[in-house]
């Protein structure tokens, strides 16, 4: 077990959202605030760490022809108790994520790992993978959100800091209210997919630069 | 016949365990339901009374009318206080159904109105449901209305907000709607 | 070795070998010139600062046309005059009180994120210019605050003028009844509505001259407006039917999308079952965002829409290689 070739797999090389592209739904419709972004995060986050944990401890038992049913039945169970959870402790930010609480049950980065990684690997290992993948995607909606936040409302924090209200950055009337609007996730989401790319493939060439010298 | 056998085995030992896992997770979830759903039912209480004290004077002695007259279809809920009545009403705006909130005094005027849930554009239908001064004027003119409103495009008295004709209109339906209502239980 | 000497004297070079003298350039000022009209009926209809807008818009798409290229260390592509034209485009589809600060971000937006991000001239997938419009609806209430005919004088080149919201002919058409500008004004183009869009009149003179000009075939406009006004002729919404197709042929965005953007070269299909395949389609969408849509008018999201589907139509009517088996080439 390697924990920091893990951990910079879910950061940067398999990041969820900007290099395998999973879990798109949550993504683009609900990183429009800083609150909506880390709270939709955190809770991904810890279905991941307990479903894999779950998943890869029973990895033995469960038959191989059943096996995507009773991942599906372990991710609804962990992701139901964390609606309800929310519902009771979090009023505002359940309301807040509404529908997409109860549909991280297809968010495909919690059955892609269960499939890729905690069915193969041991529990320790497979619970660490949940800790990186849902950093790796936590950071990325963290990103969207400050993003679309801060060009389509002109606010920074939106849902924390201030009342709730966010900082004002760009006075109101100002901001490009399209990026906060659905069409706004889908060019933002490009936008950084693209960068990201860019900035790999320069890593990778300097890396290769450096090993030639 | 051996083969069907063994056949019948595997479906019996995979519905076994699918069985399990799944009655492990729903014994889980029966614990944490019955942990929070207290919580769950206190913070819906919670919310509705502030819904309805936006609307109402003295909202926390409302009562929830069962049955009422409902022409319109777009009444959902009514409450029924000594001042008057606070009914949520869901008329469909410009992207989705506005859910709002109109108090009604007993004689028909309307006392206030309040915005809980919409999916209006930003920056203009969404300006309804804002508690910027633009959002609160907009609400505010329908105090002391009564009757059958219509905004000004279409020769009534409320001022439709700016790029957002069709947001005012649905949320005038959603006050008349309440207004009809109102006057056919009294 | 000696031989390879005169071996190398020989010029080499793959075909074509015959250039013709049209190059992106002379259709780019093709295109302007037959906007022109448009621009000039602008600045009498609303006064100068229509024109102003136009060419800030212009100025704008250059110089960040130049400036990403310049960034990228790639080759300029300024002086293919495609940037103006996305410029002056972009104006045109735009309300003259339209301040240029929007105006600017949406040439930021139409030149670097739909055009130059997809790799620069004919890589986009959807017109930049529309796309740029599409964009400015940010800022909603800018881009549907229409002036009153007659108020044109009023309108200062350096302020914002702050006006009440009048109700352009299709806002009353969107309602299903006529607009109160007769059908002459609405061909001449002395109504409310975008810069360059009011006239269909002068929109028609450009049409002449690039079909003159071999610019465009008139196959895509054709399509365009023939569907609209087969459509509108069929329901008139309880208005006479000819009157209520004039009526909808000449308001709007109708001429200047069908003439000027559903024709580019990059976002419109190449063969001709889907050059009129996409004309039609355009027309269908227009008529139906027109009567059932949020907005008053449809031509621009019925032209991004379209654009998206040409790959697909790319793919019908492609001529059949003689002696290829039939079931390929239907392919």
């Amino acid at each position: 077990m390697d924990f920091k070739k893990q951990f910079k797999e879910g950061l940067l090389t398999k990041n969820p959202v900007f290099v395998q592209l999973l879990g798109m739904c949550s993504t683009l419709a609900i990183t429009t605030s800083l609150f909506n972004g880390i709270g939709m995060g955190l809770s991904v986050t810890i279905i991941l760490i307990c479903s894999n944990v779950l998943i890869s401890a029973l990895r033995k038992v469960i038959p191989s022809q059943i096996r995507i049913a009773a991942y599906i039945v372990i991710i609804a169970g962990f992701v139901t108790i964390v609606d309800l959870l929310l519902q009771a402790y979090l009023p505002a930010l359940s309301e807040s994520l509404g529908v997409f609480i109860p549909l991280i049950v297809v968010n495909c980065v919690i059955l892609g790992r269960a499939e890729a990684f905690a069915s193969k690997n041991g529990v320790l290992a497979s619970a660490v993978d949940g800790l990186c993948q849902g950093i790796g995607y936590t950071v990325a909606l963290v990103i969207m959100c400050v993003v679309r936040e801060l060009l389509g409302a002109g606010t920074f924090g939106g849902g924390i800091l201030n009342g709730g209200q966010g900082i004002r950055i760009i006075p109101e009337g100002y901001p490009a209210l399209q990026l906060i609007m659905p069409v706004g996730g889908f060019l933002t989401l490009g936008v950084l997919v693209a960068l990201f790319q860019y900035l790999m493939s320069r890593m990778e060439k300097r890396k290769k630069e450096a090993a030639e010298k | 016949m051996k083969k069907s056998k063994t056949m019948l085995r595997d479906i019996l030992r995979l519905s076994v365990t699918l069985l399990l896992i799944t009655g492990m997770m729903a014994a889980v979830l029966a614990g944490i339901n019955q942990l929070t759903a207290p919580r769950i039912a206190q913070a819906r209480e919670a919310k509705t009374i502030a819904a309805l004290s936006a609307v109402l004077p003295d909202a926390e002695y409302a009562q929830k009318r069962a049955d009422f007259p409902d022409a319109t279809g777009l009444v959902s809920e009514v409450y029924e206080s000594e001042q008057g009545y606070a009914l949520k009403v869901t008329p469909s705006g410009f992207d989705n159904t506005i859910t709002m909130m109109v108090g009604v005094d007993r004689s028909g005027r309307v006392l206030g109105v309040s915005v809980i849930s919409h999916t209006e554009t930003p920056g203009l239908g969404a300006v309804s449901a804002e508690d910027t001064p633009k959002g609160e004027a907009f609400r505010h003119q329908f105090v002391g209305m009564s009757g059958t409103l219509a905004v000004s495009k279409d020769g009534g008295n409320v001022d439709a907000l700016t790029g957002a004709t069709i947001t005012s209109r649905a949320v005038t339906a959603g006050v008349n709607a309440a207004l009809a209502c109102v006057d056919a239980m009294n | 070795m000696a031989h390879m000497k005169y071996f190398y004297e020989l010029t080499v070079s793959s075909s074509p070998h015959a250039h013709s003298p049209v190059t992106t350039r002379t259709v780019m000022r093709d295109v302007l010139l037959a906007l022109l009209p448009a621009l000039l009926g602008a600045g009498y209809f609303f006064g100068p600062r229509a024109v102003m807008v136009t060419l800030v818009s212009a100025a704008g798409c250059v110089f960040f046309e130049w400036a990403y290229r310049k960034l990228m260390k790639l080759d300029s592509t300024v002086w293919d005059l495609s940037a103006v034209v996305t410029g002056v485009l972009l104006a045109f589809v735009c309300p003259p009180t339209i301040p240029y600060w929007i105006v600017l971000l949406g040439d930021l937006f139409a030149i670097v994120l739909v055009k130059q991000l997809f790799g620069g001239i004919g890589q986009n997938f959807v017109n930049p210019a529309l796309a740029g419009r599409a964009f400015m609806f940010s800022w909603a209430v800018h881009m549907s605050t229409w002036v009153e005919v007659g108020f044109r004088n009023g309108l200062h080149i350096f302020t914002t003028p702050d006006i009440v919201t009048a109700a352009t002919p299709l806002a009353a058409m969107h309602q299903g009844m006529m607009p109160q500008a007769s059908l002459w004004e609405l061909f001449l183009g002395n109504i409310g509505g975008s810069i360059g869009e009011t006239s269909a009149l002068l929109l028609l003179i450009g049409f002449a001259y690039l079909l003159i000009r071999k610019v465009i075939s008139p196959r895509i406009p054709l399509a365009f407006m023939g569907t609209v006004a087969i459509l509108t002729f069929l329901f008139p919404r309880g208005n006479d039917r000819l009157v209520w197709m004039a009526a909808q042929l000449f308001s709007g965005g109708l001429v200047l999308g069908a003439v000027f953007m559903a024709t580019d070269y990059v976002t419109s299909p190449v063969t001709k079952l889907g050059q009129t395949i996409f004309g039609i389609g355009c027309g269908v969408l227009t008529v139906v965002i027109r009567y059932f849509g949020g907005y008053n008018e449809g031509v621009s999201y019925a032209i991004l829409i379209m654009n998206c589907c040409v790959m697909l139509l790319d793919r019908v009517g492609r001529p059949v290689k003689f002696g290829a088996p039939k079931k390929e080439g239907a392919r």
